[in-house]
């Protein structure tokens, strides 16, 4: 009885893991006040692969560990293209992909955006002219901004979505 | 590989048996035996290999290798230590061993996408490569065909979309999964047939990401080259331009030099411990277990930085070139790595302990996924997957490269072949990493880290192990260009074993097990 008690009212403790970049932080902070302003608090991302190495999608996958932790930023990944503001596209597009991204894009909400992450993305890169690949992410889709990279880092990427959202408030 | 002729050419000739066929063996560049047949004596022979435990790693086409034959299919098969290839020439048709050696069915079918060839008696017609979409009778490897987008059909009817293998029965009902799915991955296609919640069978639709990667290095340098096996998975960048290297030096009869043999082996091994460490991550989020999963992202997020810190790329990529290094490292930058290694390896220690010692983790990974011993020559399955599952191939310690045959890893072996063996030998293999960067850069060679290499004629098989396993590359160079660069990475044989592993599973732990096999969507798509 004394042990469960003491277990009930000890002090939780979980293992402090030093992850802190003074550049993100203060990279997050800007994020976090472009979110607010721009998208009301959180900015939905679905990402979508249409025929990257996977080094993209890993760097952005990357966003998520403690070094960035980008939700506390306002990003939120969400797995429904429907419930997603951006778009971020990867890989070169191939003829496999083609009509399963644009189906993605389809059944996103207005207003969206789409962003190319990674050189294959943007223009195609190293797949440029493969019978198998239609070229970069705007053969499918309009691109409104393109993050290059082989691949692009995960404080690259952020950067970009920052410039994405200022440029959206520009616009609004 | 195999170093000493005799000892190699003996051990064909045991393989072979007795008869003719193991006088017309002929030694490749690489330790490799090459060995032309005629189509009487291709089933026999292969029936007869099949029977002595070989297991068929490769399988693939390629046009005028023969004088007056358009296509040649080359069996590459392997039995510890002994790597054959068995040349089969053809003009249009060959039979199918699928049923006699499973691991040939998706090759066959991709040889009958890319080059048009006809398998008698495949038990699987379908089209692999190339989807719905693309044009009937398009075969894009022919050299005739350039590389340019066909004519895409711009509708599909019903009737000529994929047809999955119906499963009928009372209860039976069916889950489509992707290609675009729910998470940040890459896109395939998973059909289930589920009862209740348990999967009854999964059939898998590939390919998604093919990019043509194959064709697109016809033509190119030898330079080229290795940027383009960088980019046939992002997280094996080093294990593939590395096994592309292997076969352009012996191709050209190169010697790399010591010190760049020593870099590249840090190198290929920090790899490693990045991929294990964000799929072991990356199992523990599948298990809500967020505080061991923080801890293994948190020191791969260190790992890509050193690597960034190394190379100037977080993926090692743009070092690895013919003939060594594209540069050296700095000597404090290498001092920088060997005081990484030694905390790292102090809070990997900890890490792993919490986890272990966490119910309900071990709850969930075991006894999950399992994928039985017997499925793995037929299937090839290789790599931690294979270890976990009583396999103790290891392309390091069969067929050694670089420095491998004195820096051999030691092999571990579990039995149980579920989620928690593959954790764990990923777990050692981390350690044993460590380990070895660690003796490296204790005694590192001088000297330079490039000598000059320029392939002109030749051809090579080389294999490597990468990550996720066994990776297997042949090249062709004809005129100091490629004339054909065929790979086939660990994730393309170790997919079919997530069709084994589900069975009689519950759907909720279909992305546990999927994370645990660590397969790479791109590497197999090509």
């Amino acid at each position: 009885m004394v042990n469960v008690l003491s277990c009930l009212l000890k002090r939780k403790v979980t293992a402090d893991v030093p992850a802190r970049d003074e550049e993100i932080e203060a990279l997050g902070r800007e994020i976090r006040r472009e979110v607010d302003a721009v998208f009301g608090g959180s900015l939905a991302i679905r990402e979508l692969d249409t025929g990257s190495d996977n080094a993209a999608e890993i760097e952005i996958n990357n966003l998520t560990n403690p070094y960035y932790d980008v939700e506390r930023f306002g990003i939120t990944f969400v797995a429904s293209p429907r419930h997603a503001d951006v778009l971020l596209v990867t890989g070169a597009v191939t003829h496999n992909m083609a009509v399963a991204a644009k189906k993605t894009y389809d059944a996103m909400p207005s207003p969206k955006f789409v962003v190319a992450v990674g050189d294959d993305a943007c223009t195609g890169g190293i797949f440029a002219g493969s019978y198998a690949v239609l070229g970069g992410a705007e053969k499918i889709v309009p691109v409104d901004l393109k993050i290059p990279g082989n691949p692009p880092a995960p404080k690259e990427i952020l950067s970009g979505l920052l410039a994405l959202m200022r440029h959206a408030g520009r616009t609004r | 590989m195999v170093s000493d002729e005799g000892l190699g050419k003996r051990a064909v000739r045991e393989l072979l048996g007795p008869g003719g066929l193991s006088e017309q063996v002929t030694e490749g560049c690489n330790g490799e035996w090459y060995l032309r047949v005629s189509e009487p004596e291709f089933l026999p022979l292969v029936t007869s290999l099949a029977a002595r435990e070989c297991a068929l790693i490769g399988l693939f086409c390629t046009e005028h290798f023969s004088p007056g034959a358009p296509f040649s299919l080359l069996y590459v098969l392997e039995k510890k230590g002994v790597l054959l290839v068995v040349v089969l020439d053809t003009a249009q048709s060959a039979p199918s061993i699928a049923r006699l050696l499973p691991s040939a069915c998706w090759p066959e079918r991709e040889c009958r996408d890319g080059f048009g060839i006809a398998f008698e008696g495949s038990f699987d017609e379908r089209r692999l490569l190339l989807h719905e979409t693309y044009p009937d009778d398009y075969h894009p490897l022919k050299k005739c065909v350039g590389n340019v987008p066909p004519t895409m059909k711009s509708s599909v009817e019903p009737s000529a979309e994929y047809p999955f293998r119906g499963v009928q029965g009372d209860g039976v009902y069916q889950i489509p999964v992707g290609p675009v799915h729910a998470g940040i991955i890459e896109p395939g296609h998973f059909r289930f047939s589920v009862i209740g919640e348990k999967i009854f069978n999964l059939e898998l639709r590939m390919f998604y990401k093919h990019r043509g990667i194959e064709k697109l290095a016809e033509g190119r340098s030898q330079g080229d080259l290795v940027r383009i096996a960088e980019a046939v998975s992002g997280d094996e960048s080093v294990a593939n331009s590395v096994a592309c290297c292997i076969a352009v030096e012996k191709i050209a009869g190169t010697h790399v030099p010591e010190r760049a043999w020593a870099l590249r082996t840090i190198l290929m091994e920090e790899e490693r411990i990045g991929s294990h460490l964000g799929d072991q991550a990356g199992m523990l989020v599948d298990v809500a277990f967020p505080l061991g999963a923080s801890q293994f992202a948190v020191i791969r997020e260190e790992v890509f930085r050193m690597n960034a810190l190394l190379t100037g790329s977080r993926f090692l990529r743009g070092m690895i070139v013919p003939g060594g290094l594209s540069r050296d490292i700095r000597t404090e930058d290498l001092e920088a790595l060997r005081l990484f290694v030694r905390q790292v390896r102090k809070r990997y220690r900890t890490g792993l302990k919490i986890v272990l010692s966490t119910a309900s983790v071990i709850d969930r990974f075991s006894p999950t996924g399992v994928v039985r011993r017997s499925i793995l020559r037929p299937l090839n399955i290789t790599g931690p997957t294979a270890r976990a599952s009583g396999g103790n191939g290891d392309v390091r310690v069969d067929h050694p490269y670089g420095i491998y045959s004195r820096h051999s890893p030691s092999v571990r072996a579990l039995h149980d072949g579920d989620v928690l063996s593959r954790f764990t030998v990923r777990a050692s293999e981390i350690l044993d990493s460590l380990d070895l960067i660690e003796r490296l850069l204790e005694s590192l060679p001088e000297g330079p880290v490039r000598v000059a290499c320029e392939a002109k004629d030749g051809y090579a098989l080389s294999l490597v192990e990468s990550a996720r396993g066994q990776s297997l590359c042949w090249i062709w160079i004809q005129n100091g260009v490629v004339e054909r660069y065929k790979v086939r990475t660990a994730s393309y044989c170790n997919w079919l074993a997530i069709e084994h592993a589900v069975q009689g599973e519950i759907v909720p732990d279909f992305p546990l097990i999927n994370k645990s096999l660590n397969l790479s969507y791109a590497g197999t798509d090509m």
